[in-house]
């Protein structure tokens, strides 16, 4: 079957009529294909195109010259963002009164203040490094795409034939592009093309906006949208795709709809064309697990067929990173999946899926990150490619346009959600009788740390793809994690960094086999959030293949704050205590440390079995949203339900081990 | 009443300009934009197919183009259906789109025009403090501790103030943290984000190319020492261009926005009818 391009005409015109900002002079690619029909056959993933190799740790090595820091160029900080917002472009956004497009939003992100959408003025407590703004695909097109290619343009003989060109091979759909581009650039496009009821891609608008904003070494503004299938009515399937490149690149194919597959596997086929055609690259972020009623990371395919070797590859190849935590609640880990995790109950959404349609029991085992981490170890045995080889990533998945993440300064998800006396005890969900999901359950989460060794596009899209990344739920820690066979106590007193790179590997990537007698050792430490709460403990979660082939897990307590005071009784650290005073929603920093740092063996290594390590850094208890607002609005919260307390925390990308 | 009156009467003016509207209307407005009679140009046709083939990645049989063609049918007999009973009009979700629909039109119709360097150096004039270029820093740091004073903190102090004198490397000394030891070419309100405002401000005015200390940060006191600082400045227009045209075009964005309603709204007369109970409250 002959590879087809379809093109939307009104949109073709639109990236022509809108052009660039006027930093921008360089003339845009005016086409903007839309990609998605069948299989090619040709372009299948294979597994290391996009895999980026871990570091050879001798680059990172210092060189003996004077200067301590020549030849250094890992990651020195953490860049904190969010992967996941919506604005009033988005249809759900601005049907429910979201006012707020995405320049409001970018520039909320930036640090500005702006009027929420029910009228409040918002400012984040501290600013983003970087933003991607991911209105869903689906009608993103508001405008353009339901005049497109209407019968008042097609009035229009030039369009006309432009649009029957692009339906036609692919020789003349190239000349159809030329033709247009010339027409641009001599201003004979067809008067209808500049009117300005037509002339709005929203796709092209979105891409200006990012442009604009996007500023290297100060503030990134990824492009991006968020592919949204709700496969079997409102099974959670959704991605955030990220690009790499700009405008030029990303305005030449119309975004992935569900209009066109709800099948992920048609979407990494679209994103195989998308760097075909583009020669950029981007990647996919899926989303809450916790409501995809058992298919997130389901062991078989989307039509329920037994996953493949080239299955594996390509999930692996186009989803490095999974969304973790956002404001419908975490997928790291669940309490029925992992009974000897004491923080595992930790905002959870886990009664139904996104239209909240009860689970059915065997559902869970199948939504949650640390569950897909240990049975992609299964996997692999047995096809040869870990499809879930993916690192941890946080976003707000905000709907309001405001990426308010702050226990103190949560602007939660939609218009009506935003600061109110009654929120807590209204319905955040309603779809009838025991689905519902109430306001107070909705959590004030998350962000995405990402070790980039600068703030720009590329390489804060580099080390997503290679996976060396965090999420937050919400406070802005500092999280180093490295893995290797050589970390002494010594290490773990002068800047983590140092050893971290010369001997080992970080976050995200793969130890070296096993010299012989030599165990993992990890070498981890968290900073506290400037204006956050002390750090109580990091741990680290520990995944393998049993002798049995069965996927296990353990939790290791590592290093904990008031050392003096705890220690391990029955296998459990006593616990940090509590200073929270929920009547005035405040909290002293008196317990647990600012900055912790440890070197850690695994006790229980065997070499002949596949791991997995991630850490999970808890802060001490802090105030809720719902005790800020209770404390604000002077509201009795009286649901015992309602917690008032939580234990912010963040998860690293895990660190895998492979038998040779 | 005499016929002159009437003439002269404006609710006559009124009605008949009324009656002329609807029959131009009647006799001007397309045949399938709101009547009972619908046509499927070859266009609408084109793009049903168009959107087929998208979504399926062939063309549609003849059965399923029949389907369709039914299904557009449906949605627009029964869109106008609902438009006649005027069930658009209290649908919230309605309301908001076409409204974002002509703020969104309003903005486009402003967005023509490029700015030109006197609108741009007038803006940076009248927004100067928005502009200016923020002092730039190398500096490496050592962390003392979370306090610079206190039992056992001073002897730490001295130790390492004397270290640094003999040449000691900053990496190795003080305690150990995951703050960056050193920042190169860095704009100081990014240095007040990782280390807080009170802190960038101090490495500002600090003598450039000696250790000075401890000076205090959101995480404790450190030794620093400033080894190279372009001071803050006013800037020239060439220098930040990008940065007010971008301010330029969105202020003219908003004001576009704004400025299309305040017009609307002059056509408008808005009474807010109170009735006693509200008075009474």
């Amino acid at each position: 079957m002959p590879k087809k391009r379809f093109i939307v005409i009104g949109t073709v015109l639109v990236a022509a009529a809108c052009g660039g900002p006027p930093s921008t002079p360089a003339p845009q690619a005016p086409a903007a294909v839309q990609l998605g029909g069948p299989s090619t056959g040709a372009g299948t993933t294979t597994a290391d195109t996009g895999e980026i190799k871990p570091a050879d740790p001798a680059m990172f090595n210092k060189t003996p010259g004077y200067s301590p820091y020549a030849g250094r160029n890992y990651p020195e900080r953490p860049y904190f963002g969010d992967e996941h917002v919506h604005t009033a472009w988005s249809v759900d956004a601005g049907g429910s009164g979201t006012t707020l497009g995405p320049e409001e939003a970018t520039r909320f992100a930036r640090g500005e203040e702006v009027v929420s959408s029910s009228g409040q003025p918002v400012k984040l407590g501290q600013p983003l490094d970087w933003v991607a703004i991911t209105d869903h695909s689906d009608m993103m097109g508001m405008i353009t795409e339901i005049k497109g290619g209407s019968p008042e343009m097609m009035a229009d003989s030039t369009l006309k034939r432009w649009r029957d060109m692009f339906n036609g091979n692919p020789v003349e759909a190239k000349k159809a592009v030329m033709e247009l581009v010339a027409a641009q650039a001599n201003k004979k496009l067809p008067a209808i093309a500049s009117d300005p009821r037509f002339a709005k891609s929203v796709w092209a608008k979105t891409t200006t906006i990012a442009e604009k904003y996007n500023e290297p070494g100060r503030f990134t503004a990824f492009i991006g949208y968020e592919w949204t299938s709700n496969a079997g009515g409102g099974d959670n399937l959704h991605r955030n795709i990220i690009y790499r490149d700009n405008k030029d690149k990303a305005d030449r194919v119309l975004p992935y709809t569900t209009f066109q597959s709800e099948n992920p596997e048609d979407l990494w086929k679209w994103m195989t064309e998308w760097e075909k055609t583009t020669g950029g690259k981007i990647l996919a972020i899926p989303h809450n697990g916790n409501l995809s009623n058992g298919r997130m990371f389901a062991l078989t395919t989307f039509s329920g067929d037994p996953l493949t070797k080239a299955w594996a590859d390509a999930r692996q190849r186009w989803e490095p990173l999974f969304e973790a935590i956002q404001m419908k609640g975490q997928s790291e880990s669940h309490p029925s999946l992992s009974p000897t995790d004491d923080f595992a109950a930790y905002e959870l959404w886990d009664r139904g899926n996104l239209t909240q349609t009860p689970k059915k029991p065997g559902m869970i085992a199948a939504e949650y990150a640390r569950e897909a981490l240990k049975n992609g170890l299964k996997v692999e045995q047995d096809l040869g490619t870990n499809p879930f080889k993916f690192g941890m990533a946080g976003g707000t998945d905000t709907h309001n346009g405001l990426v308010a993440a702050e226990e103190d300064n949560f602007f939660a998800k939609f218009p009506s959600a935003e600061p109110r006396p009654d929120r807590w005890d209204e319905d955040a969900m309603n779809f009838g009788p025991n689905r519902i999901v109430k306001g107070w359950e909705m959590t004030a989460a998350g962000y995405t740390a990402v070790w980039a060794t600068g703030n720009t596009r590329a390489e804060l899209w580099d080390a997503m793809m290679r996976r060396e990344t965090y999420a937050t739920s919400g406070p802005r820690m500092t999280v180093r994690f490295f893995g290797g066979y050589d970390f002494t106590q010594a290490d773990a007193t002068r800047s983590p960094a140092v050893a971290g790179y010369a001997k080992g590997v970080p976050m995200g990537a793969d130890l070296p086999a096993a010299p012989a007698g030599k165990a993992p050792t990890f070498l981890v430490a968290a900073l506290k959030d400037r204006f956050g709460g002390n750090l109580d403990r990091i741990q680290i979660i520990k995944g393998w293949l049993g002798k049995d082939g069965k996927p296990q897990e353990k939790i290791y307590d590592v290093v904990w704050g008031d050392k003096d005071r705890r220690k391990i009784v029955n296998g459990k650290l006593t616990q940090v205590g509590n200073t929270v005073d929920v009547a005035t929603a405040s909290f002293a920093n008196t317990i647990g440390d600012p900055e912790l740092v440890a070197v850690w063996k695994d006790p229980d290594f065997d070499p002949s079995a596949r791991g997995v390590y991630y850490a999970r850094v808890l802060e001490i208890p802090t105030p809720r949203w719902t005790a800020y607002d209770a404390a604000y609005f002077k509201t009795k919260i009286t649901d015992p339900k309602v917690p008032m307390t939580t234990q912010e925390r963040a998860f690293t990308s895990p660190i895998w081990y492979s038998p040779k | 009443m005499r016929i002159r009156t009437l003439l002269r009467e404006p609710l006559l003016h009124f009605v008949l300009i009324g009656i002329a509207l609807f029959g131009a209307y009647r006799w001007l407005a397309p045949a399938d934009s709101g009547g009972r009679r619908i046509v499927i140009t070859q266009g609408v046709v084109g793009d049903l197919v168009t959107q087929h083939v998208a979504a399926r990645g062939r063309e549609p049989s003849a059965t399923e183009l029949n389907h369709l063609i039914e299904s557009y049918v449906r949605e627009e007999i029964l869109y106008r259906e609902g438009v006649s009973l005027g069930l658009e009009r209290d649908d919230l979700v309605v309301k908001r789109r076409v409204r974002q629909k002509i703020e969104m039109i309003a903005e486009e119709d402003a967005s023509t025009r490029a700015p030109t360097d006197a609108d741009l150096a007038a803006y940076l004039t009248a927004n100067l403090a928005r502009f200016i270029q923020p002092a730039i820093l190398t500096f490496d740091q050592v962390f003392i501790g979370e306090s610079s004073s206190g039992p056992g903190v001073v002897d730490v102090v001295a130790v390492t103030r004397d270290a640094l004198r003999k040449g000691g490397d900053p990496e190795e000394l003080g305690k150990p943290t995951l703050l960056p030891h050193r920042m190169t070419r860095m704009p100081a309100d990014l240095v007040a984000r990782d280390f807080g405002v009170s802190f960038a401000a101090a490495l500002e005015k600090v003598p450039v190319g000696e250790w000075v200390g401890p000076i205090d940060s959101s995480f404790g006191a450190h030794y620093v020492r400033v080894s190279d600082r372009t001071p803050a400045v006013a800037p020239q227009l060439a220098a930040v261009r990008d940065h007010v045209v971008r301010e330029w075009e969105n202020d003219r964005r908003r004001r576009a926005r704004n400025d299309a309603y305040t017009r609307m709204r002059g056509e408008y007369q808005v009474s807010i009818e109170t009735t006693p109970a509200t008075e009474g409250r």
